[in-house]
C-alpha cells in the first residue's frame, strides 16, 4: 500500500486488487446463472440414468464442454466466495493466510480432477485406474 | 446534504450518518438495538448456500470419478443415490442449487445498486430465502411422475 489514496468521481478506489476480485467474483456468479439453469435441467435428465445412457450424454460434445465450463467458473468463484467469507471471520495472519492457502489449494484439486475426468468421458476413454494409459 | 437524516421518511432504505469527512453513509446496525430482518435472512444463507455448494461440487466430482472408474463403481454410486438417504441428498443438492440461483440472483441485482428499497429488498429476499424448497419439491414430484425416479 504505497502512494497517495486515489479517486474516482469523488470516491476511493481500490488501492490494491480488491475490486478487481470483487468484479471477477460477480462476473462468474453472472455465468453460473445460465449454468446453473442448465445443470438443473441436466441433473433431471441424468437422474436415475445408467453407465450407458450417461455415457451417451458426455459423448455430445456440447456437454463436456458446457460441464468443464461450469467446473472451472464454478470452482474460481469458490475459492474467491470463501476468500471473502474467511476474511469477514478470521484475523489473525497466519491462521488467514493458511486457510486461503487451502481453499485454494482444493478447488485448485478439484476443478483439475473435474477437467481429468471429463476430459477422459468425452473421448471415450477406457475406465480408470486400468484404462490410465490409454 | 448539509446535515445527516435521521428520519427514515426522508430515508427510506437506511438510516444516514455523515462521516467526519463529509461523505453521507449508511450507519452501521448495532446488534442490540437491530430487528431482524428478511435480508439478513437472505445475506446469511447465500453464505451458507455457498458453503452446502462446495460441499455438493465434491460430491458431483466423485460422480465423476465413478463414472471415469467405470461401470461397478457408477452401479455402486446410482444404488446409493437411490436409497432413501441417497434420495435426501438429491433433494439437498436441488435445493442448494436453486438457492444458488435465486439467492445469487438477488446478489447480482443488489449489487448493481437495484432493488435496495425495503419492498423490493424484501421480495427478492423472500424469493431467495423461501423459493428453492418449493422449486426443489415440484423437481422431485415432476422426477417421480415421469417415472424416472423411484423409492
Amino acid at each position: 500500500m504505497s502512494g497517495a489514496a486515489r479517486f474516482r468521481n469523488g470516491v476511493k478506489i481500490s488501492e490494491r486488487h480488491g475490486a478487481g476480485e470483487w468484479a471477477t467474483e460477480k462476473v462468474a456468479l453472472l455465468i453460473l446463472m445460465p449454468l446453473g439453469v442448465w445443470a438443473a435441467s441436466t441433473g433431471f435428465t441424468l437422474a436415475g440414468a445408467g453407465y450407458e445412457a450417461v455415457t451417451g450424454w458426455f459423448a455430445n460434445p456440447l456437454n463436456p464442454i458446457l460441464l468443464s465450463v461450469t467446473a472451472l467458473v464454478f470452482f474460481g468463484f469458490a475459492s474467491l466466495a470463501w476468500k471473502v467469507i474467511i476474511e469477514d471471520y478470521i484475523h489473525k495472519p497466519g491462521s488467514k493466510t493458511a486457510l486461503l492457502a487451502l481453499v485454494n489449494l482444493i478447488c485448485l484439486v478439484l476443478a483439475a480432477a473435474s477437467i481429468f475426468f471429463i476430459v477422459r468421458l468425452a473421448l471415450g476413454s477406457a475406465p480408470l485406474p486400468a484404462g490410465l494409459g490409454a | 446534504m448539509s446535515s445527516a437524516s435521521n428520519d427514515p421518511v426522508d430515508d427510506p432504505s437506511a438510516r444516514i450518518v455523515l462521516q467526519p469527512n463529509g461523505r453521507p453513509r449508511p450507519l452501521s446496525p448495532h446488534l442490540q438495538i437491530w430487528r431482524w430482518h428478511v435480508t439478513m435472512t437472505a445475506s446469511i444463507l447465500f453464505r451458507v448456500t455457498i458453503g452446502a455448494a462446495s460441499g455438493a461440487a465434491v460430491l458431483v466430482v466423485g460422480w465423476l470419478a465413478a463414472l471415469a472408474f467405470g461401470p461397478d463403481a457408477y452401479a455402486g454410486v446410482l444404488a446409493f443415490m437411490g436409497s432413501p438417504f441417497g434420495l435426501f441428498i438429491g433433494f439437498g443438492l436441488t435445493v442448494v442449487l436453486f438457492s444458488l440461483l435465486l439467492n445469487g440472483g438477488r446478489h447480482l441485482i443488489n449489487d448493481t445498486g437495484a432493488a435496495l428499497r425495503i419492498k423490493p429488498a424484501d421480495l427478492l429476499s423472500n424469493i431467495s430465502v423461501w423459493g428453492p424448497v418449493p422449486l426443489a419439491v415440484l423437481f422431485w414430484v415432476l422426477l417421480f411422475v415421469s417415472g424416472r425416479v423411484s423409492l
